[in-house]
């Protein structure tokens, strides 16, 4: 299990830039602004200029374009396949054909709006996962939910068990990683025979593993209650989130940046 | 809405019990099955329907905020991934399962087998429909429904049943020892 090393950060790489060291709440709503900007444009100056300044937000985060490119890695067939089906199959007026292919020029278009805005969601999304750790993320979206808490909405019961789960994922994965090898020392034999004798020979894997979980679960409650949680009403931070003016000037800037992009590009396709 | 410390952490851990079962894979003819929906199942059939459901949010949220938990990794850009429907239909799947085995004061073996059967139809209905949407709509590719189910359902049938089966037979036997919560 080679996932293990890096799996409580997931896809956050710590360094120490402007971009990282932003407010989270100020990162998330800035992702959301870019989102929509990039949904409004069309033409090539638009993706042009959220292109330039996605450039510039690496630049400024200090992380590598090949990582970044990475993230986007689940998702390049899809945005490859996108951008083929349009290619081909859009009518209009060709402009090369060979055998029963023909591209035509409404295809091509098509096929490189549809994969730039593709691209683009993509690349803004898991800018926000690389700079950001989830705990930062988890806090930030739990005090931005906060307000619906006058509807019954969890906010901090969420971001609580939440936080709860990123602690226990590698305490997890290790203790079932022991409990494999256990069974293994024991003589299961977990990676031979048919599927059904497989998934049989997982039995006494699982049945530890939930011994294990309810175990621990009830372990934490206790601590919990022991130390009087009583829920989000009056809990104080560790480390409280800060919103500093380079926050208010990141946010005020991107959704300047936003306006001006889709407002000048229709300008200039109108 | 309350909820206790104990359901808390049992509910985080059933999350956590999730992500686990993706990286278990058994290869199996056609596709490689993974204890996933086993952990969807049980998390419905062991704390009902609110917890079961708040599980599997907890699941795809953490995936979603980065965490390569999901089986082909995460991040937020695997809304956009074909298989994202189904993540959608592990809550809505849970609930149900939840919603059935609520219903009974000590459900036997075949209220579960009932309700990890109901819950299972969910998954694949919410998970064609996202399927068919994103191939649709997002990929630009036309495919009928009928070509949806068969890459989408048809492959996963035998090994859910035996999931279905395994759910029912440990959900009967720790259901009765676990207090509900």
């Amino acid at each position: 299990m080679k996932f293990l090393n890096n799996m409580t950060l997931g896809q956050y790489v710590p360094v120490d830039s402007s971009i990282h060291s932003l407010d989270p709440r100020c990162k998330i709503i800035a992702t959301i602004v870019c989102l929509t900007g990039v949904f409004l444009v069309s033409g090539p100056y638009g993706f042009l200029s959220w292109g330039l300044f996605f450039a510039l937000m690496v630049m400024l985060s200090r992380l590598s374009g090949g990582l970044i490119l990475s993230t986007s890695r689940p998702v390049w067939i899809l945005i490859a396949f996108t951008s083929i089906i349009h290619l081909f199959f859009t009518q209009g007026t060709p402009v090369f054909s060979w055998g029963i292919l023909k591209i035509t020029h409404e295809g091509l278009e098509m096929a490189a709006r549809m994969g730039l805005r593709l691209l683009m969601l993509v690349l803004f999304a898991g800018f926000l996962t690389l700079t950001t750790s989830p705990t930062e993320l988890a806090d930030g979206l739990e005090s931005l939910f906060s307000p619906l808490k006058r509807f019954g909405f969890p906010a901090h019961e969420l971001a609580m068990m939440m936080t709860i789960a990123l602690r226990f994922i590698p305490t997890l994965l290790n203790e079932t990683e022991r409990i494999m090898k256990a069974q293994i020392a024991r003589g299961a034999d977990l990676d031979r025979g048919g599927p059904l004798r497989r998934l049989r020979a997982f039995m006494p894997v699982l049945v530890p593993l939930f011994v294990i979980v309810f175990q621990r679960a009830d372990d934490l409650a206790t601590a919990m209650e022991a130390r009087n949680y009583t829920g989000g009403e009056g809990r104080t931070r560790m480390y409280p989130l800060r919103w500093s003016i380079a926050d208010t000037a990141t946010l005020m800037l991107t959704v300047l940046f936003a306006v001006a992009v889709t407002l000048l590009e229709k300008r200039l396709m109108a | 809405m309350r909820f206790s410390a104990r359901t808390m952490t049992l509910t985080a851990l059933f999350a956590v019990l999730t992500a686990v079962g993706a990286f278990i894979r058994i290869p199996f003819p056609l596709v490689p099955m993974t204890l996933q929906t086993l952990f969807v199942f049980l998390s419905g059939a062991l704390l009902g329907s609110r917890g079961g459901a708040l599980s599997q949010v907890l699941y795809v949220g953490m995936g979603l905020i980065g965490l390569p938990v999901f089986t082909g990794g995460g991040g937020p850009q695997y809304i956009l991934h074909p298989t994202f429907g189904y993540l959608l239909g592990f809550i809505a799947g849970a609930w149900v399962i939840g919603f059935i085995s609520e219903r009974f004061e000590k459900p036997p073996f075949l209220v579960y087998l009932a309700a990890c059967f109901s819950g299972t139809l969910v998954i694949y209905a919410v998970g064609t429909a996202g399927l068919y949407l994103n191939l649709n709509f997002i990929a630009g590719k036309e495919a009928t429904l009928r070509q949806v189910i068969d890459f989408g359902v048809i492959p996963f049938i035998a090994g859910d049943i035996l999931k279905i089966l395994g759910t029912a037979v440990l959900a009967s036997r720790v259901g009765a020892r676990l207090k509900r919560i």
